[in-house]
């Protein structure tokens, strides 16, 4: 008998294999299939009903965070924006049914808990709180000012720290109500999701980095910088007074801003902002060194951010030659024709001139930690690019002076910081439609201070979408934003 | 208590293995409470001096009644009750069956520490076979019976009343049905093996010697039928089948069982439309789930399953962290869906290989005894629990189609908790019994036998006595 004993032992293990196997396919093969079932909501029960880790901004503002949910609620939790629309692009929001994005999807594992590691047999049994929170590069304050500076006109406020790439204020106009989204009513957050998606404007997207624009003369930042190290010009080049340039290749001539005779050296040139000079540079560049330099800032590529999703600016297609496009090459180089820049690429231009031709790598966050406070990672700052030298760098940072202080500079007396600090800036004027159609104009302008000790960057942009704007240029529109947010950030580091 | 170095080793691994269990289940508490509340229970020190005190004095009854048996049977036992024990009180969203459950073990040990203090000698139970074949019928038509029986022709599930609680009169059934097939077979299985009836080419047994466990085994199993409890209606008839197999040594009676497995399935899925309705949510659970309509939900417990399995995944959700409570009645079938769940894959395994060590340790113990009826009794009582583990997870994992029946240890439920620790009882006096009959321990006489000898020596000197004054000195025929 013992031998049959030993086959039914045997038969009993062919059994428990089986089902060992069987096991198999809901925990490993299908496992993905079948959580990402529509009629599973397991997973996403499991998370509204567990807390979810704050998002506080480097001045200790918690921009986004979990409370009880109200009596009634299905869920435990609810995801709240205490300053919805002013941190939107930044957050972003958490949903039921629609998803997440921004800092609540790419740091979704932080938050949940689940990229939180155990330290010790304490954490274990003692940490009652599992959820972990995300410390962002961001100021309230820097924010929160830039929203008012901004108001009810469509355009975009960029704000870092030159030496880091730290994100100090990322802001849009319009923008989006965050809580109306993370209702646990999914009926109201899709119908309100599916307004904001036909909103013309975009205002789910972070157009401060989302979207690219004509960036008009802030753009001859790059050519003036490609033209100085590559010793095309020098700070003294003198270039004739002229109220219009015919580029080789057309019979179109380039004109100046308002059809004004414009020259003089470099200097002169930067500083008032004639386009003839520039377009005389690019082709003086040639395409290739032209698109070498754009390249050299990154600008045909989107930077690498913690955000989702960043606009790549565009200065040229891949592989386009200028051989046969003189005329082209020479609108590309005051900012004209198809170049487009992101308003954080832009605030990147200036910040890289600031850091001495090193352009960092921008981040909004700071770093992850856990929920009594201890840091889980860090966000160190890298360098993306080495665009210029750090004479050239230095010799920028002469030219975007005299912006603001030489005669006739485009942003003569529109900054006046304490203790008589110096800016640097760059204005622009962008012209959207071509000769004889109504005007249109976005208004920009990059500035940096202390001028020889940059601590912060800022660029704004005020989209050209009513004749107020488009009458104005970026000195005169844009100047008095970034004046008092550059005020504001020295007197408050 | 025995002085047995062998035996006294084997009750020390046993309390090591033991106390790990309760390290284990205590340990799996605190996680839960933690997963669920974020909290350390407050009756976590309670809660542990009571499974460790209960387990502790199973041991301590062990080691004074079964010294020699089996060293990790016990420790296995308390480990799948405990870890069962967690997922009640975690899926108990009433409060009310975590506190059942525990009264169930209590009793469960208890009926585990009669059972080695009234069966010393497992012969015993042979004398008695056709009283066990009595009470195992009798408690499998108690269900039927109007008044205390709540059967009524649709629910699957058989109960009786007996106060306020219900018992399932099955669960003992399968235990006392086993002692008489076992019985019944180790005194008939050389008759049923050569078989000296010839049917054309064929020697097939004598009806006669087959006859009372045919009528038996299928008795059992139209009343279950007849009571749409496919589950314990399998169990029978494997058990049937396998202690045939293994009493006779003969294959044929295996390919016969198959055969006969096939024909009756095939049957009942003609004619039962709930072992239809069983097949389609074996097959396609999809098409029965969300439905609003009568029974168009009914694959909610198969998919949920699924998705318990699913989010588990590896590892697990982690204990407490979970939504087991998304299977209907959990607690019951579907218990280990909600282990799969939150201690994933690798805590199913963990459970799959300890009910694989549960049959290891039960078959050995068949191979080690001498006498045939204690061979066949710990094969049968093994085959109850491993094919009922077996069939359950395997219904769960949709392996299976699914039969109702309870997972032993882990499910909630007294009668299934309290028969499976009367049947560990009977399989540690099986082995103890062996231990001794190998010599691996003295075998000390019981009670019992000490009174009876006592009786006798009194009896021999009372004839001794007779026959001084008689003048017989002749011992021969003083005492019959």
């Amino acid at each position: 008998m013992n031998k049959r004993i030993r086959h039914l032992m045997f038969g009993l293990m062919v059994c428990y294999v089986a089902l060992f196997v069987s096991l198999q396919i809901p925990q490993m093969f299908k496992s993905k299939a079948l959580n990402d079932n529509v009629a599973n909501t397991r997973q996403v029960e499991q998370v509204f009903d567990k807390p979810r880790g704050n998002i506080i901004t480097a001045d200790g503002v918690v921009i986004a965070r979990s409370v009880p949910s109200k009596p009634g609620d299905r869920f435990k939790y609810q995801r709240e924006y205490p300053r919805g629309e002013v941190f939107a692009a930044i957050t972003g929001y958490f949903t039921l049914a629609n998803g997440a994005s921004q800092v609540e999807r790419v740091f979704n594992d932080t938050l949940s808990g689940k990229g939180i590691p155990l330290r010790n047999l304490g954490d274990l049994v003692g940490r009652t709180d599992p959820t972990g929170d995300v410390y962002l590069t961001i100021r309230a304050d820097y924010q929160e000012l830039a929203a008012k500076l901004l108001g009810k006109r469509e355009g975009s406020i960029v704000m870092m720290d030159p030496r880091t790439g730290a994100i100090l204020a990322l802001y849009s106009w319009p923008s989006y109500d965050p809580n109306l989204i993370a209702t646990h009513n999914s009926k109201d957050a899709t119908k309100q999701l599916e307004k904001l998606f036909a909103d013309k404007r975009k205002p789910l997207l972070a157009n401060a980095y989302q979207e690219r624009y004509m960036p008009g003369s802030t753009f001859k930042l790059v050519t003036t910088s490609t033209a100085l190290k590559t010793g095309v010009v020098t700070p003294d080049t003198v270039f004739a007074d002229e109220n219009k340039y015919l580029p080789p290749q057309t019979t179109d001539p380039i004109e100046n801003y308002g059809g004004k005779s414009c020259g003089g050296d470099l200097r002169e040139v930067f500083r008032r902002s004639c386009n003839t000079p520039f377009a005389r540079i690019a082709v003086l560049l040639g395409g290739d060194r032209f698109v070498q330099g754009a390249n050299d800032f990154g600008l045909n590529e989107a930077p690498p951010f913690d955000l989702p999703s960043p606009a790549a600016s565009f200065v040229s297609a891949p592989g386009e030659t200028f051989d046969d496009k003189q005329p082209v090459l020479a609108q590309r180089g005051f900012g004209a024709e198809s170049v487009q820049l992101t308003p954080l690429q832009l605030a990147m231009v200036a910040a890289t001139i600031a850091n001495g031709g090193n352009e960092m790598a921008p981040h909004v966050v700071a770093r992850t930690a856990d929920s009594n406070g201890g840091t889980v990672t860090t966000t160190r700052p890298t360098v993306w690019k080495v665009a210029m030298t750090k004479s050239v760098a230095d010799t920028m940072v002469d030219l975007m002076i005299g912006v603001v202080k030489g005669p006739n500079g485009t942003a003569q007396g529109r900054f006046s910081l304490p203790n008589g600090i110096q800016v640097a800036a760059k204005t622009g004027t962008a012209q959207l439609n071509p000769k004889g159609q109504e005007q249109r104009s976005h208004a920009w302008i990059t500035a940096f201070a202390p001028a020889k000790a940059p601590q912060v960057v800022v660029a704004v942009m005020l989209k050209g979408v009513n004749a107020v704007i488009s009458a104005g240029t970026g000195g005169r529109l844009a100047g008095p934003i970034a004046n008092q947010l550059l005020n504001f950030a020295i007197l408050h580091p | 208590m025995s002085n047995s170095p062998i035996a006294s080793r084997r009750r020390n691994h046993e309390l090591v293995l033991i106390l790990m269990a309760a390290v284990l289940t205590g340990g799996a508490y605190l996680l839960a409470s933690l997963g669920k509340t974020s909290d350390i229970p407050a009756n976590l020190i309670g809660f542990l001096i009571i499974v460790l005190g209960l387990l502790v004095a199973a041991h301590v009854v062990t080691r004074f009644l079964a010294a020699g048996a089996d060293a990790t049977l016990l420790p296995l036992a308390a480990l799948l009750n405990g870890i069962g024990y967690v997922f009640i009180v975690r899926v108990d969203t009433r409060n009310r069956l975590a506190g059942l459950q525990s009264v169930w073990t209590f009793l469960g040990i208890g009926l585990y520490v009669a059972v080695l203090v009234l069966v010393r000698r497992v012969p015993d139970l042979a004398r008695y076979k056709w009283t066990m074949l009595f009470l195992g019928a009798s408690l499998l038509v108690l269900p039927m019976v109007p008044g205390i029986g709540t059967f009524n022709g649709t629910n699957a599930r058989l109960w009786i009343s007996v106060g306020p609680f219900s018992v399932q009169p099955g669960e003992f059934a399968k235990i006392f049905l086993a002692i008489f097939f076992a019985a019944y077979l180790a005194e008939n299985r050389e008759l049923i093996a050569t078989g000296n009836w010839r049917v054309w080419k064929f020697n097939l047994p004598q009806p006669r010697d087959l006859l009372p466990i045919v009528m038996a085994w299928g008795f059992s199993v139209v009343v279950l039928v007849g009571q749409k409890d496919l589950g314990s209606s399998l169990l029978f008839f494997t058990l049937f089948v396998v202690l045939l197999w293994v009493a006779t040594e003969r294959a044929s009676f295996l390919a016969v069982g198959g055969v006969l497995f096939a024909t009756g399935a095939v049957i009942a899925w003609r004619v039962f439309s709930n072992v239809q309705s069983r097949v389609t949510l074996w097959l396609d659970p999809w098409s029965k789930f969300g439905g609003t309509t009568v029974g168009g939900d009914k694959g909610r417990q198969a998919v949920q399953a699924w998705f318990a399995f699913a989010n588990g995944g590896l590892f697990g959700t982690g204990l407490g962290q979970g939504s087991p409570n998304k299977i209907p009645a959990v607690q019951n079938d579907y218990i280990f869906a909600a282990i799969g769940e939150e201690l994933g894959l690798v805590g199913s395994t963990a459970i799959l290989i300890a009910f694989l060590l549960v049959i290891g340790a039960g078959l050995s113990i068949a191979v080690k005894a001498q006498r045939t009826f204690e061979k066949l009794l710990a094969t049968g009582l093994t085959t109850i629990l491993g094919v009922q583990a077996f069939v359950i997870m395997g219904g769960v994992t949709r392996l299976l189609p699914l039969t109702g029946v309870t997972l032993p240890f882990v499910s909630y439920g007294g009668s299934s908790l309290i028969a499976n620790f009367a049947l560990l009882g009977l399989l540690m006096r099986i082995s103890d019994s062996a231990a001794r009959r190998n010599r691996e321990l003295p075998d000390t006489p019981t009670l019992s036998e000490r009174m009876a000898a006592r009786n006798l020596r009194r009896q021999i000197a009372k004839a001794d006595r007779i026959a001084a004054k008689t003048g017989n000195t002749g011992r021969t025929g003083a005492v019959s």
